[in-house]
């Protein structure tokens, strides 16, 4: 399968790649995802924008205690770095089950977070650790919330001409443990359904769910049920509860369980 | 007549040798048929119907496209091309419905091609295919071949007094037990390389296929061509699994187009047309019954298979389904049988061989009903097994064919050694559960040609009518020469898959290559040992019966020797043989261990023992490639893969993202062993191994998972949704 | 468009379309058909090569991203066959069609450069980045486990 032609440029600044998006045209970042719809002729944008050049975009780093992700990040680099590793491990454990580390090495976070596939990881950890969305277009930069970004599958709330171009991650209390679980039918596959935890017993707990509905979704009952000293399974019930197929939602409130019991492990 | 071997193991028969033909893979030379480009070489892709049913009204290819070479629909082929011809079974009734080239008037699968169009390069022809504009008129596709009533094809057999049997049963057991719809999904996709010669009136034709022979067959039957006019060569292939036997619709297209541009044309399927368009494997489901009396033995079988055959016939749609009827009375000594098929015609891409090939269905139906009627009886399978297990060879089953050898009881008890079943439901967590399964499956048969040929040089070039796709044959074949010879395989090369230089064969598919290809080769080399003797005996003035073989040479009695290359210096010798024989019945028996999670439903394998009878074993090392290889696929069936469709007949699996093959990551402990029954039908005792692994992987795992649920019948595959839904009726 | 690419060390100047794929440049520009195409959507591996020394998928770049940087492809690994990965497979029946081949020895290479003694399940997730049809992975599992461990006692 071969791409409907496009032109093609590659942005040397911010401002160039923004004043070249549009409607028809697309950024693109590590293609990981976008590549392959261009290649079933899903995609057909008249113009690339290619934004790998913007290495400004790139930047791992703390600043104030918060973590701020360059959109532009590879994923390898954010499972290699000490770190996220360090202060932000629930992002460490949900990188690894993305794709395949031939993936990984070119695969961006931001784009990730744009493509907003259902069954992606990473929106879904970052929904749990109440990350930030900052995205710039002509008419100025904003910032979002997970809630107000991912509008639905493969929808985002960015516009055709507004670029992802930071992510930031607020830390997690102190003390608090974190896990990342999922089912997928093979390794490295999209995700069936999975869930993100981080908890510190008794006081602190934010859950987010892969797979209970089209965009990642946190659990403020299940939340508030840990809070207050409820124990996983219970929570894990609370925070499968809306979902309405049998068999999903035993399965996210087994997912959800094991998140919990083990961030709190 | 007794099992026996003329050839025994020695130096190299039975060695697991590594492959020759690893090297030129391994630093990046492999030749598949995308790799070549002749110059001048024209893209070929497809107009294809987006829909599963509707009319085609009109076909109007563009003014102009940049790169457009040529545009062909079903009326340039009017008068100029037939339809791919049909195997027909021994008794099969068969529908007129052969796929037609491109589709005329009627498309009745997604997918189905429309239109050709040929262009200076892939991309720029799949730029000019969309600009082609087809009219169709959405027809009402039927996707559930439960509710077809239309028949492709008809097959029944009975043997023995069923009625009687089913009457004085004490126990009629079975049930109803289906296999979905499977993609082979070699990792190369199929294609063809087709280049005309006018002056020689000589049409060549690449194709990433697995023989020569039906390639060329087809091609002269759509062309009305004689077979001198063609040629078809098979470069490396990478990966077939049945799904690259018959020539495919496509490549006749583009041995057409090639005619018509006067250029090579060139068809490089991609994946989606892969997924779309490429004849899918399984799709069969069975009613059966297994009548017994009050002790276990087994008295009669009725089988009623229903397969799901698609829009049309291809060349070997009706082989699976009438494979998998031959097989219904299994391992067992069940004196009565009656199988009826009926192939129903639904509005997908057709079915046809995908590895097993209806054997894998058979052990499939048979295995769960008699689990199911252990379980009425309360007996142990194993036990119910074993009490009607054939032990006397030659058998005749109740449908009429005739196996030649094996040791049942053997590889039933060797597979549950392997396997070490633990006894029942271990905890909270986990299902935990374990079963077995026999299998019988037909191999070899019809015939295969060799030539041998003694160079002065004193290398041995051995010309073989079968095509390897990845087993190895160019190892396997030449260990088998080499014995004969008392050469080393290094000094003997072998040669495939060129129509112009190979003899006529049959083709490589059925687990056919050893037993058949190999026994041929067995025949030519003898020949040739024949002929090195008498030109041996003048050159050692000693009788031929005074001469012996060995490793230096052919030396007389008084301690003369002469070398092969002294034999030939005076001109190659060559002798060339046939061999043919009726088919042979390899066996086997698997078993597997299961857990299910109670939260979740997700199952995990996690032992697999797999006990293979192919007769004699040539290349151990290469042999149990073929059970692994044939095992994961077998697992594939089990944890992830079907091609599914939805109400409209779309397909909705046709990339790698919804159809999931294995990674190594999913595979469990594999424990594999053979046992040796020589076949006394061929002079290698050879069956066949290809497709053990395949055949009987699903059967063991569906009995284990089966048990695990306390009886709970389950179709493959297993994913989580089934089982926990399963666990909570 | 006009790139500049260095390939097993070689450089290279070519002219591209924008929409041609990396993994088709390297077959069909260069003729370096020992990159094989599976799916190009990212998923079986056969594509995969080496983008300044770390696998990645060609089918899933555009040939003009790879202007200015480095590849190394299946003919760039040992012309002589005498990589303890490529011995490896062979001598552990690692590969039966070969389709697969090249796409998993440029995902491997790196792991058995920096593993000593993997695990079997590390060596498992390792493979599990590319696909393979024929060989039920055994052989690949075998192969790895003996090249990571090199030569001597490891």
């Amino acid at each position: 399968m071969k791409p409907a032609q496009f032109d093609y440029a590659a942005a040397r600044s911010l401002d160039e790649a923004i004043g070249l998006l549009g409607e028809d045209a697309k950024p693109l970042a590590g293609g990981q995802s976008l590549v392959p719809l261009l290649n079933f002729r899903l995609a057909r944008p008249e113009l690339l924008v290619d934004i790998n050049g913007l290495t400004e975009l790139a930047r791992l780093e703390r600043s104030d205690g918060v973590l701020r992700i360059g959109a532009l990040a590879r994923q390898a680099a954010l499972e290699r770095s000490e770190l996220v590793a360090a202060g932000w491990p629930l992002l460490s454990k949900a990188v690894r089950f993305v794709g395949h580390p031939q993936i990984r090495s070119r695969g961006t976070v931001g784009g990730s977070v744009a493509h907003a596939d259902p069954a992606a990881e990473l929106p879904v950890a970052l929904a749990a650790l109440d990350a930030r969305f900052t995205a710039q277009s002509p008419r100025g930069r904003r910032t979002l919330q997970a809630g107000e970004l991912f509008l639905g599958p493969l929808t985002t709330a960015l516009a055709p001409d507004e670029l992802l171009v930071e992510i930031e991650v607020p830390p997690p209390p102190e003390g608090a443990g974190s896990a990342f679980v999922e089912h997928a039918r093979t390794h490295g596959d999209f995700a069936i359904a999975g869930a993100a935890a981080v908890v510190a017993p008794a006081e602190y707990a934010a859950v987010a769910v892969l797979g209970a509905g089209p965009v990642p979704v946190r659990a403020p009952a299940a939340e508030r049920a840990l809070s207050a000293g409820a124990d996983p399974r219970e929570a894990a019930a609370l925070a499968a509860s809306a979902v309405e197929e049998d068999h999903r939602r035993a399965l996210i409130a087994e997912l959800v369980r094991r998140a919990i019991e083990e961030a709190t492990r | 007549m007794g099992a026996h071997a003329e050839l025994t193991p020695g130096r190299f028969v039975g060695r697991p040798l590594p492959r020759r033909e690893d090297e030129r893979v391994l630093v990046g030379r492999s030749q598949f048929l995308d790799d070549f480009h002749p110059p001048g070489v024209a893209h070929l892709v497809f107009v294809r119907s987006p829909y599963a049913h509707a009319r085609v009204i009109s076909v109007r290819p563009p003014e102009s496209a940049a790169g457009l070479v040529a545009v062909i629909t079903a009326r340039d082929l009017e008068g100029r091309a037939r339809p791919l011809p049909i195997q027909t079974p021994e008794g099969a009734e068969l529908a007129d419905e052969p796929h037609p080239l491109l589709a005329a008037g009627e498309a009745r699968y997604a997918g189905q091609p429309v239109a050709a169009v040929v262009a200076e390069s892939r991309a720029l022809a799949e730029d000019a295919a969309e600009l082609v504009e087809v009219d169709y008129e959405e027809l009402e596709p039927i996707a559930d071949p439960g509710a077809s009533d239309l028949d492709l094809m008809r097959w029944r057999r009975a043997g023995g007094d069923v009625d009687g049997a089913f009457a004085s049963a004490a126990v009629v057991a079975g049930g109803r037990y289906a296999m979905p719809r499977l993609v082979a999904a070699p990792i190369e996709t199929r294609g063809a390389l087709a280049s005309h010669d006018p002056a020689g009136e000589l049409l060549t034709l690449w194709c990433s296929a697995q023989d020569t022979h039906r390639p060329l067959r087809h091609l002269a039957h759509v062309l009305d061509l004689p077979a001198e006019r063609l040629r078809v060569l098979v470069p490396d292939v990478g990966g077939a699994f049945g799904s690259k036997g018959s020539l495919a619709p496509e490549a006749a297209i583009a041995a057409i187009a090639a005619i018509d541009v006067g250029r090579p044309v060139k068809w490089a399927e991609d994946r989606l047309e892969n997924f779309l368009a490429a004849y899918q494997g399984r799709g069969m489901e069975a009613d059966v019954e297994l009548a017994l009396d009050p002790d276990g033995r087994m008295l009669a079988v009725r089988a009623r298979i229903r397969a799901d055959l698609g829009a049309y016939l291809l060349p070997a749609t009706p082989m699976p389904p009438h494979t998998a009827a031959m097989l219904m009375a299994g391992c067992y000594t069940i004196p009565a049988a009656d199988v009826t098929v009926t192939g129903v015609r639904t509005n997908k891409v057709p079915t046809g061989p995908y590895r097993g090939a209806g054997r894998p269905e058979a052990a499939y139906f048979l295995e769960r009903a008699v689990d199911d009627a252990a379980r009425a009886l309360a007996i142990d399978p194993a036990e119910l097994r074993r009490r009607n297990l054939i032990a006397d060879f030659p058998h005749r089953s109740p449908l009429g064919w005739t196996y030649d050898s094996g040791d049942y009881r053997r590889c039933l008890d060797l597979a549950l050694e392997l396997v070490r079943p633990r006894p029942g439901p271990v905890d909270d967590e986990r299902l935990v559960g374990s079963g077995v399964a026999m299998y019988v499956e037909r191999a070899g048969g019809s015939f295969e040609a060799a030539r041998a040929t003694l160079r002065p040089d004193g290398r041995v070039v051995i010309r073989s009518s079968t095509s390897p796709h990845g087993q190895g044959h160019g190892t396997t074949f030449a260990q088998i020469a080499a014995e004969r010879l008392h050469v080393d395989p290094a000094d003997v090369a072998l040669e495939f898959g060129d129509s112009a230089l190979v003899p006529g064969g049959t083709g490589t598919f059925a687990s056919r290559s050893v037993a058949m290809g190999g026994s041929a080769i067995v025949r030519a080399v003898d020949q040739l040992r024949e002929q090195c003797l008498q030109a041996a005996a003048p050159l050692l003035d000693a009788p031929e019966a005074a001469i012996t073989w060995g490793k230096d040479g052919l030396t007389a009695g008084d301690g003369r020797t002469v070398v092969l290359r002294d034999l030939a210096a005076g001109g190659a010798l060559e002798t060339g043989a046939r061999f043919e024989s009726d088919l042979v019945f390899g066996s086997g028996a698997y078993a597997a261990v299961v857990e299910i999670e109670r939260a979740t439903g997700r199952l995990t394998v996690r032992r697999l023992a797999a006990v293979d009878d192919a007769g004699t074993i040539v290349n151990p090392l290469l042999s149990e490639g073929q059970v692994l290889g044939g095992a994961v696929q077998g697992l594939g069936q089990c944890l992830a893969e079907e091609a599914t469709y939805d109400e409209q007949a779309q397909p909705t699996s046709a990339s790698f993202a919804d159809y999931s093959l294995l990674t190594a990551a999913e595979i469990p402990p594999i424990a594999a062993e053979f046992v040796e029954s020589p076949s006394p039908l061929n002079p290698l005792g050879a069956k066949g191994i290809g497709e053990g692994g395949a055949i009987g992987t699903p059967a063991a795992v569906a009995n284990a998972v089966a048990d695990a649920l306390g009886g709970c019948h389950v179709d493959p595959p297993f994913t989580e949704d089934k089982l926990w839904k399963a666990m909570h009726q | 468009m006009r790139i500049a690419v260095d390939v097993n060390g070689e450089r290279y100047d070519s002219e591209v379309e924008a929409r041609t794929l990396l993994s088709d440049f390297i077959r069909h520009d260069l003729g370096l058909t020992g990159t094989k195409v599976g799916c190009e959507h990212g998923v079986c591996g056969a594509c995969t090569v080496q983008l300044d020394g770390e696998p990645m998928r060609s089918c899933l770049m555009l040939a003009v991203q790879a202007n200015g940087r480095s590849l190394r492809t299946i003919e760039g690994l040992a012309a002589d066959g005498e990589h303890p990965l490529q011995r490896a497979f062979h001598e552990r029946h690692a590969l039966q069609c070969g389709f697969c081949t090249a796409g998993f020895l440029m995902s491997l290479e790196p792991f058995v450069r920096e593993s000593r003694e993997p695990s079997e399940a590390e060596i498992r997730e390792a493979l599990a980045g590319n696909l393979c049809r024929c060989t039920g992975y055994r052989g690949m599992v075998e192969a790895v486990g003996q090249a990571a461990r090199g030569p001597g006692d490891g």
